[in-house]
């Protein structure tokens, strides 16, 4: 493992000129994750331009020295911050250089404290800071530093590894604390910003440039369950946002606690940062002429920024229908269980319905879940008999494309979902995953609800019942006969892969022995057990 | 001697995957990219073997990486050619995928002899961009000059399409994200990924269940073509699959040659060991 005990402000400078290329690489993603404080989309923009301001200044400080190099950073940090975001990460980068003053070179716990002071400064710039942001990134990152310095890491890998990792954390973790994350689905963009930027420093440090080449950074992805809502339901009913103001006013004696206590009430998401001669101000509001003009009051106003958010968030919107997992297609599922859900949305589905046996929902359900997807061609799978004339019936009453593939159990839709083609049109998919649909045997296994007598079958209340692709075909006395007999109606010769997924109140012990059972009289077959955790079906088994 | 009496040189990379003794029988010149597993250097298929290179992947918990050629290796290539010729062409992997584009480019520029080199990006890997040389190579010995050479490459590259089977997302997911194919990325359920280069990147297509309805996938893909102007079959680890896979395309393409090859480590990395892939130039 490469060690490293001490870098230079040469050193400084070059990796974070790496961390710029490799943000820049991610830019885009960034600009997708962006919801709050607006979701206008610019995050990583606006970090990236930040972030070539800052490294281009470094090649002007006035010699090699780790404190020179870095003031100089915070300095090209501050001339070219872009955005909300942007003047955050300038405020860091003025903390961290202030963690690094006087230092020729530095260590791995000079790092650490650079860190600390640049958490402080981001925490400080800000009038009302907010957690689940880049904020509680740099914060909780600063910390990981300190405690691999404090357990004695001298290496500044190990201590640059540490803050990364815990950044990562950090960053997954911002749904769980920011609520507009959560129901957008999405991490913190400004969080998986600076995670990017230190990622790439540390990927120079370990000397991972060929590979930096290319890979692409990873945009974190958060175990915290969300909805499966795009932003545009979340704010549909919302005032405007009016405009992004953004200016740098140079001066003499400037109080940035001055400026920042009388901007405080003229909007939203203000940012004040600077020194008693440069400071830049970000701020949201409606009104933007009135301080503007007292900026002018102030010294000499430079780089005048004013956006129309509402314009952007609208592109913003185009940019997020692009991104839609299948490309401008949605597809829209009908499944009981969260599990199987996270099935299905891991496969691809862009909304869920939650429903299935004797819980169908409504046309009114199923409008409401076309009309939260951005995309105007929607796939909706019902994945259950009695659901499909209902999905039917959407198009009557939408102006978006619907094509109701008609699965009538989850193995279907689940092959309908595998079949979709990324490259081809709606009509063309629908017909792949018709196709797909047809091609897989569904299993399905619960237990008489009462006693009953249908066709041949005598049935029990609470005996085991099995269904093939829908139709009741068999009665026993244990699951795994029932299993067993309607496998017998299949000639598994040419199956391949059989899926087992196994319901609420299926038992873990249970589960093993019908796949033991499968596998005993097939042992050519692929057996994969899943968990649905679906209401009502012990087993949902598929046959491909 | 004027160069029209000169047969232009073709250079390519080692990620087409054009194997030794077609690239003798061709008078081609393959430029090794290099493979590293930690301090280890290897050039591709020269100091490594594919089969050597799958073993470390699946055997070793070092993650391997592949660095593009230098631009002094081109250049040692090309000032070794330019006293055979004074026209060379260079057809390099997609340069989303590597760098390698750059060093040849660079290298270009550092040739003192009198000696004129094209250089393009095919956008392809693996043998699809193999098949676009091998063309290329055909139509050089047959006193195309390089400007044709040229045209020739880029009518060619549309027409060239990989599609590649695989069964694990383990590798994908080790090695960061590759173009689109994040999207595959997290499956509750396991898949077989199909995957194919579009644009120059790796580009998802869709997913089956298991192997045999890759290889089935992969069969239909070519089977649906039209007119077939090359084929080529790959695999990592599993000849006998791409034996098959032979035996079951011949029917498609009587006419002519399916070349078989391994899959280039620096896919490899992403795939894992048990990847199969197809390459088809479209007849015109």
């Amino acid at each position: 493992m490469k060690q490293i005990d001490c870098l230079t402000g040469q050193d400084l400078r070059e990796m974070f000129t790496a961390a710029t290329s490799w943000l820049e690489k991610s830019v885009q993603d960034i600009d997708a994750l962006n919801v709050f404080p607006v979701p206008d989309g610019d995050t990583g923009t606006n970090m990236l331009l930040t972030m070539r301001s800052c490294v281009d200044e470094a090649y002007r400080a006035p010699d090699h020295s780790t404190s020179a190099v870095a003031q100089a950073m915070a300095r090209g940090a501050l001339m070219g911050a872009r955005g909300n975001s942007g003047v955050i990460l300038s405020q860091i980068w003025n903390g961290f250089a202030r963690g690094l003053a006087d230092k020729e070179s530095f260590a791995g716990s000079d790092l650490a404290v650079a860190l600390k002071q640049a958490s402080v400064m981001a925490y400080k710039g800000i009038s009302n800071p907010v957690e689940g942001t880049v904020l509680t990134v740099v914060r909780e990152a600063a910390a990981a530093a300190q405690e691999q310095v404090n357990k004695g890491g001298t290496d500044i890998i190990s201590v640059f590894e540490a803050t990364v990792n815990a950044a990562a954390e950090s960053v997954a973790n911002t749904p769980s604390l920011l609520p507009v994350l959560r129901e957008a689905g999405v991490v913190d963009a400004g969080g998986q910003g600076l995670f990017t930027i230190l990622e790439g420093a540390l990927r120079y440090l370990k000397g991972e440039v060929d590979q930096m080449q290319f890979r692409r950074p990873q945009i974190i992805v958060s175990n915290i369950s969300s909805g499966a809502r795009l932003p545009q339901a979340l704010i549909a009913d919302e005032e405007p946002f009016g405009y992004c103001t953004e200016f740098l006013v140079k001066g003499k004696r400037l109080k940035p606690e001055k400026i920042r206590a009388r901007l405080e009430k003229k909007g939203e998401s203000l940012i004040v940062v600077g020194d008693d001669t440069t400071v830049r101000v970000h701020v949201h509001t409606l009104e933007p002429g009135g301080i503007i003009k007292y900026a002018t009051s102030l010294g000499t106003v430079h780089q005048v920024s004013i956006r129309n958010m509402d314009e952007q968030y609208q592109d913003y919107m185009e940019l997020q229908k692009e991104r839609t997992p299948a490309g401008d297609i949605a597809i829209v599922a009908i499944v009981a269980g969260d599990r199987l859900a996270d099935v299905f949305r891991s496969l691809g589905a862009t909304a869920i319905i939650s429903g299935g046996q004797t819980m169908n929902p409504s046309t009114k359900d199923m409008l409401s879940a076309v009309d939260s997807v951005v995309s105007d061609k929607v796939i909706i799978l019902p994945n259950n008999k009695n659901i499909v004339a209902t999905a039917n019936q959407v198009q009557s009453v939408t102006k978006k494309t619907i094509e109701v593939v008609p699965t009538v159990t989850i193995p279907q839709g689940v092959a309908a979902l595998l079949a979709f083609d990324y490259e081809a049109d709606l009509e063309v998919n629908a017909g792949l995953m018709n196709k797909a649909r047809a091609q897989v045997r569904s299993i399905e296994i619960t237990k008489a609800v009462r006693s009953t007598k249908l066709g041949e079958l005598n049935i029990k209340k609470r005996q085991p019942i099995g269904f093939l692709d829908g139709d009741m075909v068999a009665v026993g006395d244990t699951i795994i006969t029932v299993i067993g007999q309607v496998l017998d109606r299949l000639d598994l010769s040419k199956a391949e892969v059989i899926t087992i997924y196994y319901g609420a109140d299926a038992q873990p012990a249970e589960t093993e022995q019908v796949s033991k059972s499968i596998l005993e009289r097939n042992p050519q077959i692929q057996v994969e057990i899943v968990r649905g955790g679906q209401p009502h079906y012990h087993y949902i088994i598929s046959v491909e | 001697m004027k160069g029209s009496f000169m047969t232009v040189k073709i250079v390519t990379d080692s990620l087409s995957d054009i194997t030794s003794d077609v690239a003798d029988e061709l008078g081609l010149s393959v430029v090794p990219v290099y493979v590293r597993f930690g301090e280890e250097v290897f050039r591709d298929r020269i100091e490594i073997t594919t089969d050597q290179f799958y073993h470390r992947l699946t055997h070793d918990n070092i993650w391997p990486t592949t660095t593009q050629p230098t631009p002094n290796d081109f250049l040692t290539v090309y000032n070794k050619l330019a006293d055979e010729t004074d026209e060379i062409l260079v057809v390099t992997l997609s340069r989303k995928l590597s760098g390698t584009y750059e060093s040849a480019l660079h290298a270009k520029g550092m040739v003192e002899k009198n000696c004129r080199i094209e250089v393009i990006d095919s956008q392809l890997v693996v043998m699809g961009l193999g098949l676009v040389v091998i063309k290329a190579a055909k139509a050089a010995s047959n006193g195309a000059s390089l400007d044709e050479l040229v045209d020739l490459v880029h009518k060619a590259m549309p027409r060239s399409h990989s599609i590649m089977s695989f069964d694990t997302l383990k590798y994908l997911a080790r090695g960061g994200r590759i173009g689109k194919a994040q999207g595959l990325l997290g499956s509750l359920i396991s898949i077989n990924p199909i995957l194919t280069l579009k644009d120059g990147e790796v580009t998802p297509l869709t997913r089956v269940r298991s192997r045999a309805a890759g290889m089935d996938y992969l069969c239909n893909y070519v089977a649906d073509i039209s007119k077939i102007e090359g084929l080529a079959v790959e695999h990592a680890t599993t000849p006998d699959e791409a034996g098959k896979l032979i035996e079951r395309l011949s029917p498609v393409f009587p006419e002519g040659k399916i070349y078989l090859s391994t899959v280039s480590p620096v896919i490899g990395t992403y795939v894992g060991p048990h990847v199969l892939s197809i390459s088809v130039l479209d007849g015109e």
